[in-house]
Order: structure tokens, then C-alpha cells, then sequence
């Protein structure tokens, strides 16, 4: 299995500067964050997976899509009961809080999307590069890029773990939920064991190829701002102006929520 | 001229370690020779490596004397990062080293470090990417790319700052053989450039006869140093040091004779001279006593019938495979990388169903049965002892499968002693498992398998990271299991441990199998191995150009007449 998200495809949006992917990032969050009704945050919804679908990188879903659907059933279930409302139904939940649960289940998945469509079409270097151009120092942006590619090897390593431990008969799905946690001790500490000493090495690896060698690296990849990263900032800008403007209006919330 | 490495009076010694790696280490190796290091486990051969730019004592800490000069610089004056340009490290674990998301940026990283110019790193790219043999890979994933390709990719990544010495620490033990040739071919191709001086740590000595110094490492001291004709000459050394030599060498050694070859050419030039015959009545006995092993095994324990499989995207791995393994068999499955051994070996245990086909392990389909029954007939020995290692003591450790077995405390006791007598670590009961060399760790995990009783012992690439001495108290505790009715099954690229140990030789290439007969028939058809790139040992490959197919040092003792 591999976990590394990015996609390589040419479409117009993988194109796109790095830093231009990060402000529609930024963009759609803000966006989704300021409304409180869930018709608001379904038409930000629709948008993201618009963008999806321009950028042919929706396939990536395939493994989480499970988890979102989980994650928005219990955010409904919660906000249901614990935001409060006028119109009671039954108990504490009331028309608002339900409305409520399922914009913020809205807002979640979309960010979760919104997330993995920027990593499904932007590598780890442009990424780092993208950062560092808005200012964030080289090693920071670097840490921050492995971060994110030694997810993809500790799943690798995770799953031969798994398969040695359970050649050796562990079942995972035996037993009430202590003696399973119990389980996961055999699978965690050679993980967490490995984990080290590839890092380690990684940290050898990086020294001996001359990692900060000088001040100022210089950088291989080349990012330009072309007329279309202009452009779509331009929109974007105005785009989030309007919803700001919207929302300043009174726009989006929902009568009668208590919170 | 002055000599591009120099190490004077060398001693480091790890942080909470008893023992000095390596201890009063003297060593000068001149501008473009290329050197060899050679040693047992812990000899201190990585860790002379890590010395040489600074990454101990000033990464990795402990007690360190001594000086270390390159191209005449003192290294303890020099930050790591600026030694990049002078010494490159390849290292063994090739996973770990590559972190880009794409072939050209792993090997811009290094000149980008340099602040190099884009045309001028487009230039090194190009070039390291060419000698390595990727250049069309560029703009591939590095995770995509098999083993033997990643480790060309850490070499040009470290080719592209052009040190003026290359480190390679052992960088062939984690690759198959055709994996093994490529880096052997770029060495050689380096070579040429006289001005790159090139040091290597490596097991395999047939591999590195046309070094120009070979240095023997052991207990952190160099023991002799030497051009290869004469340090592989000197067999006894050799051995009791446990690196194993050249065994074309070791025959005419063990034969009493002076001269001794180190190639095929100059073994077959002493058989014509002293005029030496194969005795055919012998081989025919040979083979007399392969058939008859043959007729002896017991019932068959794995039956698998027309097996395919398939990963979800579609992908075959295996096609149409049946086969069947009986009682008391030593076998090998052999085959280059991505052609499914692995993946065959795990459908034994059921850890893996077939997607079409049926595979029976002592009758019961293992469709119908479940990985905690299995595992009392089938254990299975993962190639790396630390992904299952996790307990504090090894006790614990041996008793993680008969306790998940639910078995009375006495049984369990008994097991774990009666596995550890097996392996010969009895003695390491109460030691913590993190504290074990790498061959103990190995045996522990087949004890840990033993303690289920299993019928079959599956492993997994039984001999990566083992020196020869750790390799052959494997393969003898592996036959000695196998003559208490163990049916043992490796999954291995050293052909001569098939040779020496396996009667019986699976190949596989391309996901089907393409031999399945007793080791000497296989070994017969050499043309057709190499197809799959499989190379065979020199020593085989000498017997037969006279058509005898010979599988050790021991069976050409009995063969060759000596008049």
C-alpha cells in the first residue's frame, strides 16, 4: 500500500505555484469557518469537491472516505445533544443543534478533502519550497516535509509488524477491549523501535550529503508565479472578501442556536 | 605523494559499551586505489566508516582518540556538512537514506546543499543518474523503485556532490543477486577514474578480487592488509577470523596443494597441469543418495493446487503454482526480486489466501482455517529478527506464541527451554533481547517460532547481515532441526548456502515457477538460471564445465581423483 499521496497528473491545477495551492487552502478554511448553517457550508463543500474533480485527485478519498463518513456521524450525534436550540424535538436535541452537527460534519470532511486534494497535487519539495518562499526557515519547512513522507514508511513498517506478530498467532480481534489494547504492545515497540533507528540514520544520511553545508542552499526546482497563480489569488481575495462581507451581514447563522 | 586517507591511532568506543569498536586503528590508503574492508560482525568495520567524516564521535557520541586526516584536512576541525564534498557515505540500509519524492530531487539534494547553480546541478543530475544506469527513471517515485534500483539512487545522490572518496558500507547485503552485479558493474565503472578513491566494507570475497588493498578487521583492529592474491590465498586466516573464502580457493587448499587459484581460468589451468579426473562412479553414487533421500520423506504436509494470486489493483503475482511439500524435505525457493517468493512462502501459513487455487497444509484448506492453528504447523521467520522482537526478556519472547496458546504454565516453561536448547542460547534466558548481536537475535526468532512446535519452518532471507561464522551456526542448527523432522523451507538469494544445504530448489521468475527439482538438477541448468539472473557459486559453475555438477568443497573432495 502506499500512503504517499501525490498524484502525478497534468492538470491546471497541479500547474499551480505552491503558494498558490496553500492560499486556496487557507481560503477554503476560512471560508467553511465562518458560517454556522449547513446550506453555507455545503455549498463550500461542493466547491472542494469541485476542485477535486479539476484536479482528477478524488481517487485518493478511496482510503479515508470511511473515516470521514465515521467522524461526521459522531460530530452530528455530539453536536445534536450538546448544542442547545429553541425548537426541542426530543430530550436535547432540537432542529438547531442538528443543523448545527451536520454543518460542522460538513466542515470537517471538507477540510479533510480540501487537505488531501493540496497533498494529492503538490510533492514534498514543492511544498517545503512554497513554504520557505513565504518566509518559513529551510529547516523547519524541511522537518515539516519528512514529517509527512515518513508517514507512508512507518505504514510500511506497520504492516510487516502486523504480519510477523501475526504469524506468530496474535489475534487482533479476540478478546474485550483491555486484553486487545494489551495487543498492541508486540506491534508498537518494534514500530517505535524501527522508527528510531531509520530516523537515525536518515539524520547520518543528511549529514553526510551536506546538509547545511553553506547559509544560503540553492534550490533545483524552480517556482514561478505565472498569470494564472494572479489571476486565481485575485479571485480568491475577492472571494473571501465577499463571504467575510456576507458574514459581517448576518448571513449563514442559524436562528435560535445556543451554544 | 600524499596518502588520501590517513587514520593515526584510531579508538572509539560507544557510549554505554564495555568494548572499544574499534581500538588503535593505523591506516593509510592512497588517492584513487580502491580499498576493501573485511571482517566478522562487530570488527568495527561501520564504525571506521562513520569516523571518517566526523559522524562519530560528533553525531553518534562516545570515547574517541586519535586523528583522522582527508585530502590532508584534520576531520575533528571540520563540521560533518563540509566534508560533503571530500568523503560520500553509501550505507547499507537504503530505505532509510532516500527521502524525496522523486528521483531527480533525491540527487539534486546534495549539490542543492552546495549551492551549486541550477545549470550546474542539472549537469550532476544527468551525469550520476547516467552512471548508475537511471537515467530514464527521473521522474519516478523512489518508493515505486525495487531495491536493487533504490541503492543505485543512494549512490548517485551521493555521486552528484562528486566527493573526492566514496564510502560504501556494505551496500549489497539488503539486494538479490542481479542487485549485487549492478552496484559490483558501477564499481567497477567508478574504478576507471582514477582520481576517486573508493572504500568498501563487503562479505562476499568473489566479489572484490580486483580491489587494489583488502583490510581484515577484527575485535576493532586491523589484522593484515594486502593485495587480494594474497590475503585470499591465506584460507586458515580466513576462516578462523569467519569471512569465508573464495571456495574455488578453499578446495585446492583443502586438496594440499600449493598453488592455490583464486578465479575459474586459473582453477581450470591446475586441474589440466596436475592432470586431475572427475570420477563418474563417485558422482552416479552422489546421485544414488539424492534419490534415495528422496524416497524417505514422510507424508506431504503442504499440497497447493493451481494457486494465483492477485493484488487488489489487478496486478498477478503468481500464476497457475502447484506443488507439494512432503515431511522431512530441506528445500529452497530461489528467484530474483518481485518474482514471488515472498509472497508464495506467505500463503504457507495463511497469512496470505490465494485468489484462485486451493493450498492444503496437512490436509486442512487454509481458507477453512485460521492463523493460531496454522501456526502450530507452519512458523515462519521474518527476515528482519527486530520487526518481531518487542519483549523485555527473551523468556518473554519465546513465550509470547505457547501463552497466546493458551498453555498451562509447566508446558509453557518446557517450551521455551526446549526452543532455546535448540537455537543454543540457553544462557540468554533472562537477557534483554535488544542487547543480542544480530545473529542471536536471528536465532532468537526461530527459537520464538520453534516454541509453537510447528510441524514447518518457513524463513524468510535467513542470511542477511550474518558473517559466515553467525551463517553457518544457522544453516547447522536449521539441518540439525531438519534431522529431528523439521520440513525446513528457505526463501534465500545466497545460492551457495542452496548449495551446500537444500535438496530440493524451487525457482521462481515472473510469478511462475520455472524449475522444481533435487539442487544438483537445478544447478545443472546454468544457461537457463542466468536467464533469471541467477548466478551460480564459481565452485558449481567450475564442475560443470566438465559436467559434473558439484554442490560443495566436500563433494569435489570425493570426486576428484588425485593421482
Amino acid at each position: 500500500m502506499n500512503l504517499y499521496l501525490y498524484l502525478e497528473k497534468k492538470t491546471s491545477v497541479h500547474g499551480l505555484d505552491p503558494r498558490t495551492k496553500i492560499f486556496i487552502l487557507f481560503v477554503t478554511f476560512i471560508i467553511a469557518l465562518l458560517y454556522q448553517h449547513p446550506l453555507y457550508s455545503f455549498a463550500v463543500f461542493f466547491l472542494v469537491l469541485l476542485h477535486g474533480l479539476i484536479s482528477k485527485t478524488l481517487i485518493n478519498l478511496k482510503i479515508v472516505w470511511r473515516l470521514i463518513l465515521l467522524i461526521d456521524f459522531l460530530t452530528i450525534l455530539i453536536w445534536s445533544i450538546t448544542a442547545g436550540g429553541e425548537n426541542i424535538i426530543v430530550w436535547r436535541i432540537s432542529i438547531q443543534s442538528i443543523l448545527y452537527g451536520i454543518s460542522s460534519a460538513m466542515k470537517i470532511s471538507l477540510m479533510i478533502i480540501a487537505g488531501i486534494i493540496f497533498l494529492s497535487t503538490t510533492k514534498n519539495e514543492e511544498m517545503a519550497l512554497g513554504l520557505i518562499r513565504l518566509g518559513i526557515p529551510y529547516r523547519m519547512s524541511f522537518v515539516f516535509s519528512t514529517a509527512l513522507r515518513l508517514v507512508p514508511t512507518l505504514a510500511g513498517t506497520g504492516a510487516t509488524v502486523i504480519q510477523a506478530q501475526r504469524s506468530r498467532g496474535l489475534d487482533l480481534d479476540e478478546g474485550n477491549i483491555f486484553e486487545r489494547v494489551r495487543k498492541y504492545i508486540p506491534l508498537l515497540v518494534p514500530i517505535f523501535l524501527s522508527t528510531i533507528r531509520s530516523t537515525n540514520l536518515l539524520a547520518q544520511a543528511l549529514e553526510s550529503k551536506g546538509f547545511g553545508y553553506k547559509e544560503k542552499r540553492s534550490f533545483y526546482l524552480m517556482l514561478e508565479f505565472k498569470v494564472r497563480d494572479y489571476i486565481l489569488i485575485f479571485f480568491l481575495l475577492i472571494l473571501l472578501l465577499i463571504n467575510v462581507y456576507l458574514r459581517l451581514k448576518g448571513y449563514g447563522r442559524i436562528e435560535g442556536l445556543r451554544m | 605523494m600524499e596518502n588520501i586517507i590517513s587514520l593515526r591511532g584510531l579508538t572509539f568506543k560507544y557510549k554505554n559499551s564495555k568494548k572499544k569498536a574499534i581500538d588503535s586503528v593505523n591506516l593509510e590508503i592512497g588517492k584513487g586505489k580502491l580499498a576493501v574492508i573485511m571482517g566478522p560482525s562487530s570488527a568495527g568495520k561501520s564504525t571506521l566508516c562513520l569516523t571518517l567524516n566526523g559522524l562519530i564521535p560528533k553525531l553518534i557520541k562516545g570515547e574517541f582518540h586519535g586523528n583522522v586526516f582527508l585530502a590532508g584536512k584534520k576531520i575533528s576541525e571540520h563540521q560533518v556538512s563540509e566534508l560533503a564534498p571530500v568523503i560520500g557515505h553509501v550505507f547499507q540500509d537504503f530505505e532509510s537514506q532516500l527521502f524525496s519524492t522523486n528521483v531527480e530531487l533525491e540527487v539534486a539534494f546534495g549539490p542543492e546543499n552546495l549551492g551549486l547553480e541550477r545549470s550546474e546541478i542539472k549537469r550532476r543530475i544527468d551525469n550520476a543518474l547516467s552512471l548508475v544506469g537511471l537515467s530514464d527513471f527521473k521522474h519516478r517515485q523512489p518508493a515505486t523503485l525495487s531495491g536493487g534500483e533504490k541503492q543505485r539512487l543512494a549512490i548517485a545522490s551521493i555521486l552528484s556532490i562528486e566527493p573526492e572518496i566514496l564510502c560504501f558500507d556494505e551496500p549489497t547485503t539488503d539486494l538479490d543477486p542481479e542487485g549485487k552485479e549492478n552496484i559490483f558493474r558501477i564499481c567497477r565503472k567508478l574504478k576507471k577514474d582514477s582520481s576517486r578513491t573508493m572504500l568498501f566494507v563487503e562479505h562476499e570475497t568473489e566479489e572484490v578480487l580486483d580491489a587494489d588493498l583488502i583490510i581484515i578487521m577484527k575485535d576493532g583492529k586491523i589484522l593484515k592488509d594486502g593485495i587480494p592474491e594474497q590475503i585470499f590465498k591465506d584460507v586458515k586466516l580466513l576462516k578462523d577470523i569467519g569471512i569465508m573464502p573464495p571456495q574455488i580457493t578453499e578446495l585446492f587448499y583443502e586438496l594440499g596443494f600449493d598453488e592455490l587459484p583464486l578465479t575459474e581460468d586459473h582453477a581450470v589451468g591446475i586441474i589440466k597441469k596436475r592432470n586431475l579426473k572427475f570420477s563418474k562412479k563417485r558422482y552416479q553414487e552422489l546421485i544414488e543418495k539424492d534419490k534415495k533421500r528422496s524416497q524417505n520423506y514422510g507424508n506431504v504436509i503442504i499440497k497447493i493446487e493451481s494457486l494465483h494470486y492477485s493484488y487488489k489493483d489487478g496486478n498477478e503475482i503468481l500464476k497457475d503454482i502447484t506443488l507439494s511439500i512432503r515431511k522431512g524435505e530441506f528445500l529452497s525457493i530461489i528467484g530474483s526480486n518481485g518474482g514471488g517468493k515472498t509472497t508464495l512462502a506467505k500463503h504457507f501459513n495463511g497469512l496470505l489466501l490465494p485468489t484462485e487455487g486451493n493450498i492444503y497444509t496437512n490436509g486442512k484448506n487454509t481458507k477453512e482455517s485460521n492463523l493460531k492453528e496454522l501456526s502450530q504447523i507452519v512458523g515462519f521467520v521474518f527476515q528482519n529478527p527486530d520487526h518481531q522482537i518487542f519483549a523485555q526478556t527473551v523468556f518473554e519472547e519465546v513465550s509470547f506464541t505457547p501463552k497466546l496458546l493458551g498453555l498451562p504454565e509447566q508446558e509453557i516453561e518446557k517450551r521455551v527451554r526446549e526452543s532455546l536448547e535448540a537455537v543454543s542460547m540457553t544462557g540468554f534466558i533472562n537477557a534483554d533481547p535488544f542487547s543480542l548481536t544480530k545473529g542471536e537475535r536471528q536465532r532468537l526468532a526461530v527459537a520464538s517460532v520453534l516454541s509453537a512446535k510447528p510441524e514447518v519452518i518457513v524463513l524468510d532471507e535467513p542470511s542477511t547481515g550474518l558473517d559466515y561464522k553467525e551463517l553457518s551456526s544457522m544453516m547447522e542448527l536449521l539441518k540439525d532441526l531438519n534431522s529431528k523432522g523439521h520440513t525446513i523451507i528457505i526463501i534465500t538469494h545466497s545460492l551457495h548456502v542452496v548449495a551446500s544445504y537444500c535438496y530440493r530448489t524451487i525457482v521462481i521468475n515472473g510469478g511462475e515457477i520455472i524449475f522444481d527439482l533435487t539442487t544438483r538438477e537445478v544447478f545443472q541448468k546454468e544457461r537457463e538460471l542466468l536467464k533469471a539472473h541467477l548466478k551460480l557459486p564459481r565452485l558449481t559453475s567450475l564442475g560443470n564445465r566438465y559436467g559434473y555438477t558439484l554442490l560443495s568443497v566436500d563433494e569435489f573432495k570425493q570426486v576428484l581423483e588425485i593421482r
